[in-house]
């Protein structure tokens, strides 16, 4: 990144560069030589959303008694897609999962952050706290997930806590009060992914250079503008990846929460892959269940798309 | 400006002593070089003076004001790094304006500043490009008004050379010293290659394993070595030295070398210092003083290769302890196999204590 290269003849740049016909021949063979996964590629998933996009424009259901390919005479003509404009536990569970993630996404890179920092630094034991803070993510979230649910039981692990701080009996029921079962969900969802945002941006952190951190000491800057001058421009681009890595993740929280709350009390924590995992278990509308997660889609591209294309605009500068 | 004293500098990494002892003073205005070969404990000693690191023992002078305890960004040490440490995600204007921006000044003083640091270093045209597609000269540019700019009493440069390629190495020696004269800062520069430091400094320290082998101006390394690592280390190639034990004949005193024979008396005021003396010595001679002689009078070696670099002929004589270099003009007539007898001029001789490595000094 800051290495020093100098050219010792602008000829000798030339001769790399434009050997006749060099780079569209290797472009050439590249692309022989990767035709087989393209097309694989291409098939895997190309094949389900062209499926799901033909389906979401019909009634069909695993219960139509005829295959899916003969979803055609069950032609709705957009209905689908009008329902789900209309349709109130979408647009609220939609909701849900934006707060969350507006939660969620900045709690775990914050901390994250903070740790990484910690961690870029030596200190007593340091290899061990690594290994620990890295566990959560290795769980199975299914695990997680019950392992959350047992500990907001009303006479479980977190009252105990608390009563012993108040020094009265806490007997909070957290699952079935439905602000407090959201707030369970995301403490959950953030024990989880604080050590990935954690390891991302340790890696990003590792990476700032010595030698400019040390030379923006010397000009007199303190820990904090070093922090902000120095390394955050530094780690924009790898910021960036993390956050739309757990953007795009935590927009498909389920398993963790689904084993805690099942989406209740009521509809208090259904977040849109709940909804949709009801609606296909349950209601079995698969029609309806292709529309939705193909709007979803598009948003998620969207954002990603976005990210994208900011990250390409990050490395320009931070090159 | 500043002067720097180093009094008996130590530094130790767990049970590797990087500088034994370190006694140095350092003019102020003056352009010290630190040379030695990797570690010798040359940039161990300028992160000390920086305040990157903490000295195991010993004190740091910046003139009467002890250094110690005195965090790094308040030195007043402007400090060029190796790879110039540049912020790449910045134009050069923030660079330049990076240290008096984050101590607070005004906008209007910072640009004021800036401007007349860019000026000096003819970077005003570059001021706001992006500093991550510089050529190397325009980097150490920046690098140094960088530094340049917060007024350091002291400038430290760590090797600022050593990724320029050598066609490239000339010209940024030359911008290097015009700029330390326009400054007149006292400066000390890292470096291992002796071209550098014998170029640019008004004196060098010559460094190897933790230890200062000598002070002195560029000639007074080059002419009068305090010992054999500096005889051998300055110079390209280093000064010949050749053992043997000091002989009294009748033209005076001289040196048996063995095999190769006697050497040419040795000066009237080296004998003197030698009298009484008896051990054995290393005879040395720099490699272009040595002239080709017809008669007997020199020593008689087979010619083993010959380097021709262009200006000058390298060419080198007998083998293993008894091996030396000499440089002649471009065009001399020496091939392999043939024999040379050489004889080195009489005042460039220098004598060595062969147990103790020392210079024997005349008078």
């Amino acid at each position: 990144m800051s290495a020093v290269t100098v050219m010792t003849s602008k000829d000798e740049m030339k001769a790399v560069g434009t050997r006749p016909g060099s780079r569209d021949e290797g472009a050439r063979l590249g692309f022989r030589l990767t035709l087989p996964a393209q097309i694989l590629v291409l098939f895997i998933s190309a094949f389900p959303l062209l499926m799901q996009l033909y389906i979401s424009v019909t009634d069909w259901s695993p219960l139509s008694g005829t295959g899916w390919w003969n979803a055609w005479s069950m032609w709705n003509s957009f209905a689908n897609y009008t329902d789900l404009a209309a349709d109130a536990r979408f647009w609220s569970a939609l909701k849900r999962t934006a707060i969350v993630m507006i939660v969620c996404v900045p709690a775990e890179f914050l901390l994250g952050l903070a740790l990484a920092t910690l961690f870029a630094d030596d200190f007593p034991g340091k290899r061990v706290f690594y290994s620990i803070l890295l566990m959560p993510m290795m769980v199975v979230p299914a695990v997680a997930g019950y392992m959350f649910f047992m500990l907001f039981q009303s006479g479980g692990p977190v009252n105990d806590i608390l009563s012993s701080l108040t020094g009265s009996p806490v007997t909070i029921a957290w699952l079935s009060d439905p602000t407090l079962a959201l707030i369970a969900v995301m403490v959950a969802d953030i024990w989880q992914w604080t050590p990935l945002m954690f390891l991302i941006l340790l890696a990003g952190l590792v990476g700032v250079p010595e030698d400019q951190i040390k030379a923006a000491t010397l000009l007199g800057a303190n820990p904090w503008q070093r922090f902000v001058t120095i390394v955050l421009p530094k780690m924009k681009t790898i910021i960036i990846i993390a956050l739309a890595i757990r953007v795009i993740e935590n927009f498909k929280i389920f398993d963790t929460l689904y084993i805690m709350t099942g989406g209740g009390p009521g509809v208090a924590t259904e977040t849109i892959s709940v909804y949709i995992y009801k609606l296909t278990t349950q209601d079995l509308i698969w029609g309806y269940v292709a529309a939705i997660a193909l709007a979803i889609l598009v948003v998620l591209s969207i954002v990603a798309v976005f990210a994208m294309k900011r990250m390409a605009r990050a490395r320009e500068v931070a090159a | 400006m500043s002067a720097i004293h180093l009094q008996n500098l130590v530094k130790k990494f767990g049970d590797f002593t990087a500088l034994k002892t370190m006694d140095l003073a350092i003019a102020d205005g003056e352009f010290m070089a630190l040379l030695g070969p990797s570690g010798c404990g040359k940039s161990t000693t300028m992160n000390m003076i920086a305040g990157m690191e903490e000295p195991t023992g010993g004190k740091i002078l910046f003139g009467e004001r002890d250094m110690a305890g005195v965090p790094m960004g308040r030195r007043g040490v402007g400090f060029v790094f190796q790879n110039y440490a540049i912020f790449t995600h910045m134009t050069v204007r923030q660079n330049l304006a990076y240290g008096p921006k984050m101590r607070g000044a005004a906008k209007a003083e910072i640009d004021r500043r800036v401007g007349a640091i860019a000026e000096m270093l003819q970077l005003t045209p570059l001021l706001d490009r992006k500093a991550d597609r510089l050529s190397v000269n325009i980097l150490q540019r920046v690098a140094i008004g960088r530094s340049a700019i917060m007024e350091p009493a002291i400038f430290l440069l760590d090797e600022p050379l050593s990724n320029v390629d050598a066609a490239f190495r000339a010209v940024m020696r030359t911008e290097l010293k015009q700029l330390q004269r326009q400054f007149r800062q006292t400066m000390v520069y890292v470096t291992h290659d002796q071209l550098e430091a014998m170029t640019m400094a008004d004196r060098i320290a010559v460094m190897d394993h933790g230890v200062l082998q000598q002070v002195g101006t560029p000639l007074e390394v080059y002419n009068d070595p305090a010992n054999v690592f500096v005889a051998r280390f300055i110079g390209a190639p280093g000064m010949n030295l050749l053992k043997g034990r000091p002989v009294e004949s009748d033209r005076g005193l001289v040196v048996d070398l063995g095999p190769l024979g006697v050497t040419p008396p040795l000066p009237v005021e080296l004998a003197a210092a030698m009298r009484g003396a008896r051990g054995e010595v290393l005879y040395g001679f720099r490699p272009e003083q040595a002239t080709l002689v017809q008669n007997g009078q020199g020593l008689a070696m087979p010619v083993t290769f010959v380097e021709r670099i262009g200006a000058r002929t390298i060419v080198h004589l007998g083998q293993g302890e008894a091996a030396v270099k000499t440089v002649f003009d471009n065009d001399v007539g020496l091939a392999i196999g043939d024999t040379a007898v050489i004889a080195p001029t009489t005042s460039s001789v220098r004598v060595f204590d062969a147990a103790t490595g020392l210079a024997i000094k005349a008078g």
